[in-house]
């Protein structure tokens, strides 16, 4: 890992008073990973092995339906976490994909290591208060725009807070994720202004 | 009848599950691997036996229409079976827990008989066949992803009587296997009345 990688997964761990030998031994617990467009990164039915900060690129969180189509549950992209959690914690069969949408280059931490981080610092305590805070309000808000919302607030209230990496994802995603068909996603994106 | 459409991912993660599946009867012990519910029916080790010789037959077909499949740039649709394709291939898929059509295994399909005087290691080759030939099933799936398969024909274990789009065969082979792990756990409940 750069030096520039690394400052970015510090600064998204802001809230861990790191000393610089610290430092050392926290940045050896990760390990760099690209990935070309299309991969696979976590398949349905294994385990998720690692939690993952992105450097660079796209992914997609998604599960099948009973038809075998995808419906899209997230995206993750550049200065964020991603991977599919429920499955790194509890190390049961995840029922989700991860895809790389764009090549992708991932910081990864295996399960070991990560809990080895709550031992050794008690401040992650208080980043993983927070960032499964994040993680639950974000699931919250979702939950209520898809049963409360119209297709076109939706829209909106998407377009809105997107940002520009996911703004050149193919839109059949973008409008699975609203829970809409991809037509109505492109008649809203030629008629409507957010 | 409803078109059959078919994705490869739907297909990657029902193979997750079926080598996971496979991967713990291991565990099992020996007489309930060996042990056949009647004289007409195989034991679990002879049913995955009988996984491993089917596979067999599509290994170097499968992986010489792979090689020969263009790469392809765009996210792909689900391929859709063609008709009598697709009703060869629900005639394998399990109804829940229920075989349809309860079919003879071709001769060249059949399981050797296994040598179980050597104990439960020398049982390890069978599952570990199973894992390396259906992990080349899952290789390829997933080099199908980027490919062109389309055009790519090759024909079934039975002969050139049927045909399959590699996506097809796929899906049968898949839906094959399924219907032995349904079998499986037929035999599994079998045997666990017996020994009560």
């Amino acid at each position: 890992m750069n030096d520039d990688a690394f400052e970015q997964l510090c600064s998204f761990f802001s809230e861990i008073p790191f000393t610089d030998a610290q430092k050392v031994g926290f940045r050896a617990l990760w390990s760099t990973t690209e990935v070309p467009k299309g991969t696979l990164i976590t398949e349905a039915g294994k385990i998720e092995r690692y939690f993952y900060f992105v450097l660079e690129g796209v992914q997609v969180l998604y599960i099948l339906d009973q038809k075998g189509e995808k419906v899209v549950l997230g995206f993750s992209y550049a200065g964020g976490p991603s991977g599919v959690f429920d499955s790194f914690i509890a190390q049961q069969a995840s029922p989700t994909f991860l895809e790389a949408l764009k090549p992708s280059k991932l910081l990864k931490i295996n399960l070991d290591a990560y809990q080895s981080l709550f031992e050794q610092f008690p401040e992650f305590h208080k980043w993983g208060h927070h960032f499964f805070r994040e993680v639950l309000f974000g699931r919250l808000f979702r939950e209520v725009e898809i049963l409360t919302m119209s297709a076109e607030e939706r829209y909106i209230a998407f377009m809105q807070r997107c940002p520009d990496a996911l703004k050149v994802i193919p839109q059949k995603y973008l409008a699975s994720y609203l829970n809409m068909k991809p037509e109505t996603f492109s008649r809203l994106r030629s008629s409507t202004t957010y | 009848m409803a078109a059959l459409f078919i994705s490869a991912e739907n297909q990657i993660q029902r193979l997750n599950f079926l080598m996971e599946k496979i991967g713990s009867l291991q565990s099992l012990p020996i007489d309930m691997l060996t042990s056949a519910p009647n004289t007409q029916a195989w034991s679990i080790l002879e049913i995955i036996e009988h996984l491993n010789i089917a596979y067999g037959h599509y290994v170097d077909k499968v992986s010489d229409a792979l090689n020969r499949a263009k790469p392809i740039e765009n996210d792909k649709e689900p391929f859709k079976a063609r008709i009598w394709q697709g009703f060869i291939i629900n005639g394998q898929r399990p109804k829940g827990q229920t075989r349809k059509w309860k079919m003879k295994t071709m001769k060249r399909f059949e399981p050797e008989a296994i040598d179980t005087t050597h104990g439960k290691d020398h049982l390890g080759p069978t599952f570990e066949q199973f894992q390396h030939l259906h992990g080349h099933l899952k290789e390829a799936i997933l080099m199908g992803r980027h490919k062109n398969l389309r055009h790519m024909k090759i024909p079934s274990a039975i002969g050139s009587i049927v045909n399959f789009y590699l996506p097809e065969a796929f899906e049968f082979i898949l839906c094959h296997a399924e219907r032995h792990l349904v079998q499986i756990e037929e035999t599994k409940e079998i045997l666990s009345k017996k020994e009560l």
